[in-house]
């Protein structure tokens, strides 16, 4: 029964980090209709800077918070408007290959700004271990799963009360129709990146806190697409919610089938559940009226 | 007829002495200059390697250049980056061999990317030494113009499992590989060792290459009672696997192989990797030729380059003094085939970072001796054991 729950609680840990930065994913798509493949390097470099200022400015918990929260922000903004609203009306495909281009580049760029070298980010807490039950967890860990949690209730007040949120679904559903109601859709794009940039942002500060710092970091974007496929791709909090279930089924195959099973068991959920939900757990079924 | 012949001999034997005493038949070489060309994973996580690699061989090319060059001649070093992708090694080698029109090569991205630009380097014919990741299939069979410095993959993993397995007998033990040829290798020399000794091996796994949650392997490792652990990550994979069997309070005696054998692991591993083992054939930098190393780099190379350095900047700068030593002796007007031809006669080089290097006839591999070694949380260090 130990061996089961230990599997559970690492799998919801690394799961919540995936969920993180599936509902990044979501965000974007379901504002802009747009996959963004450069979400796995952004959230790399959201996790860069945190350990930056940890080691440059203070490795005070809030200061390195605030820090890299605005710099995700700035991230998101940036990238919007000097990469993605130049493409605005261009077709889909040319959009998503210049989201590849941008992920390359933001790649590359960790060598060029920092180095190869992994590194941890030290912030005096997060690193411990508490035995629940004789079951081993970082104090990382939990935060990550109670922030994930408490990210998914924001969110939801968010989208379903707050003016911004309701406007963003809005120019989800038809970006003219939001126009003639006065909403601008560029902002609303840009509040999407910079919503994005920062959600996957803080799972890759816990990535860094729980695990380490390395330029193979991107490669959670990897796992976290999957999450928003199970989850939907227009569905924020089904993404969280997919990322919760990959991360369980991961370990869960990987602790009872063997561990190279562990990489294929979430894509073999993935196959099946979108025979049966082809827009995913959460997501809504398109309906195209002739 | 025989007169206009002969002026018109002492004509263009003129026009050929004209171009000038010093241009050679082989490109990469001029009055001032000899192009040493590189290829290496400088981007994305294997940059590790690479980056370190390519300051070795800076370090021994500006210790070379500082002492006045190869016979007057500087030395210039082409460097390219293939991001660790062989497509790109191959045109990153075409491309310095063919445009930049080097005399030599050296180091060359991973074992897999060597092995893939293997027809091209035999094509040209090029002065090469290959010092990044040592594999069988480099040297055997031996290519006329192809020399590696180091020690195989296979061997290295032999070496450290026969030390864990005397220093521990009767023990339970547990293997993790990576599902490529690096982990293939791992797995092979594990493998001959566990069939000669007979090992008892309760655990074995195998990871998917970029795998970064190792939570259930581990938990795996603890059930299955393994006393002995052979990590067979690469960096990041083996600090993960430490730190999970720390949350699972267990500390099995460990070893990991020298791709790993960095010093900022230790650090991230913290009490984790104290005691674990490791097996190299460079020295390790808390000794007394690690430490002179560092200090003769440390004036050659940038402060940026200097925080770089790691164990390949040791087999980089030791292929690198191997290569300008051969065509030093080569004289004024070294050529491709004297140069192949000293490669060959290098006997006992003494490079201060390994054991001498040797080849010889139809020799292509300096079988480089192997040193186990035990890190030092404390000082964030591995220290020889034996």
């Amino acid at each position: 029964m130990q061996y089961l729950l230990q599997l559970l609680i690492s799998g919801l840990a690394i799961g919540a980090i995936y969920g993180l930065i599936a509902m990044g994913f979501a965000v974007i798509y379901k504002s802009t209709g747009l996959v963004n493949f450069a979400q796995g390097e952004m959230t790399m470099i959201t996790a860069y800077i945190a350990w930056t200022i940890s080691t440059t400015v203070s490795g005070n918990v809030f200061v390195v918070a605030v820090g890299a929260i605005l710099a995700a922000v700035v991230l998101g903004l940036v990238i919007e408007r000097l990469v993605m609203r130049p493409m605005l009306g261009e077709p889909v495909f040319a959009t998503v290959m210049v989201t590849i281009g941008l992920a390359v580049i933001l790649r590359s760029a960790i060598n060029f700004i920092w180095d190869a070298y992994p590194h941890g980010l030290e912030l005096g807490m997060g690193r411990g271990i508490v035995h629940l039950g004789g079951i081993g967890v970082r104090t990382g860990q939990l935060a990550v799963i109670a922030t994930l949690l408490l990210l998914l209730v924001a969110i939801w007040a968010f989208f379903r009360y707050s003016k911004v949120g309701v406007a963003m679904r809005a120019v989800a559903a038809d970006d003219r129709t939001a126009l003639l109601m006065g909403i601008s859709a560029t902002r609303v794009h840009a509040l999407a990146w910079a919503a994005s940039s920062v959600i996957a942002g803080i799972g890759g500060v816990f990535f860094a806190l729980s695990y380490d710092l390395s330029p193979a970091m991107f490669q959670l974007g990897l796992k976290a697409f999957p999450a928003t496929i199970l989850g939907g791709l227009d569905a924020v909090l089904g993404s969280g919610l997919g990322g919760l279930l990959i991360g369980i089924t991961e370990n869960l195959a990987g602790g009872y089938l063997g561990s190279g099973m562990k990489e294929v068991a979430g894509f073999a959920m993935i196959i099946v559940v979108l025979m049966v939900r082809p827009f995913g757990i959460f997501g809504e079924r398109d309906i195209e009226r002739v | 007829m025989i007169k206009h012949l002969a002026v018109a001999s002492l004509l263009l034997s003129a026009s050929c002495l004209d171009i000038g005493p010093a241009v050679a038949a082989d490109p990469g070489i001029t009055d001032t200059e000899i192009l040493i060309g590189d290829v290496e994973p400088l981007t994305g996580p294997p940059a590790l390697l690479g980056v370190a690699a390519s300051i070795g061989h800076k370090i021994a090319i500006a210790e070379a250049n500082a002492a006045g060059g190869i016979n007057g001649r500087k030395i210039k070093y082409v460097l390219e980056d293939d991001g660790y992708v062989t497509a790109r090694t191959i045109q990153g080698v075409k491309k310095v061999i063919d445009v930049d029109k080097v005399f030599a090569m050296i180091g060359i991205s991973g074992s897999g990317q060597s092995i893939a630009v293997m027809p091209v380097l035999e094509k040209s014919g090029i002065p090469t030494v290959i010092d990044v990741a040592p594999v069988k299939f480099l040297w055997e069979p031996p290519r006329k113009n192809v020399f590696v410095v180091g020690q195989s993959y296979e061997e290295g993993i032999i070496h450290l499992v026969n030390f864990l397995a005397d220093k521990n007998p009767g023990k339970k033990w547990g293997l993790i590989t990576q599902d490529d040829d690096y982990g293939i290798t791992v797995r092979d020399g594990f493998d001959s060792v566990v069939k000669a000794k007979k090992l008892n091996v309760v655990y074995s796994g195998n990871y998917k290459k970029g795998q970064q949650d190792f939570s259930s392997d581990m938990l795996q490792l603890k059930d299955s009672g393994a006393e002995v652990f052979l990590a067979g990550g690469i960096i990041a994979e083996n600090i993960a696997m430490m730190k999970e069997l720390e949350k699972l309070s267990i500390k099995p005696v460990t070893g990991i192989f020298w791709p790993g054998r960095i010093e900022p692991v230790l650090k991230l591993m913290g009490p984790a990797g104290d005691g674990i083992y490791a097996v190299d054939y460079v020295e390790p930098f808390a000794g007394a030729a690690g430490k002179a190393f560092l200090e003769k780099a440390k004036p050659l190379v940038s402060e940026a380059e200097f925080k770089g350095i790691n164990r390949y900047t040791m087999t980089g700068y030791a292929a690198a003094k191997v290569l300008i030593a051969a065509i030093e002796r080569c004289g004024k007007q070294p050529t491709w085939a004297c140069t192949i031809a000293e490669l060959e006669k290098t006997k006992n080089v003494e490079t201060g970072v390994m054991a001498p290097i040797s080849f010889g006839p139809g020799v292509r591999f300096s079988n480089q001796k192997l040193q186990i070694m035990q890190a030092d949380a404390a000082t964030l260090s591995f220290k020889p054991v034996e």
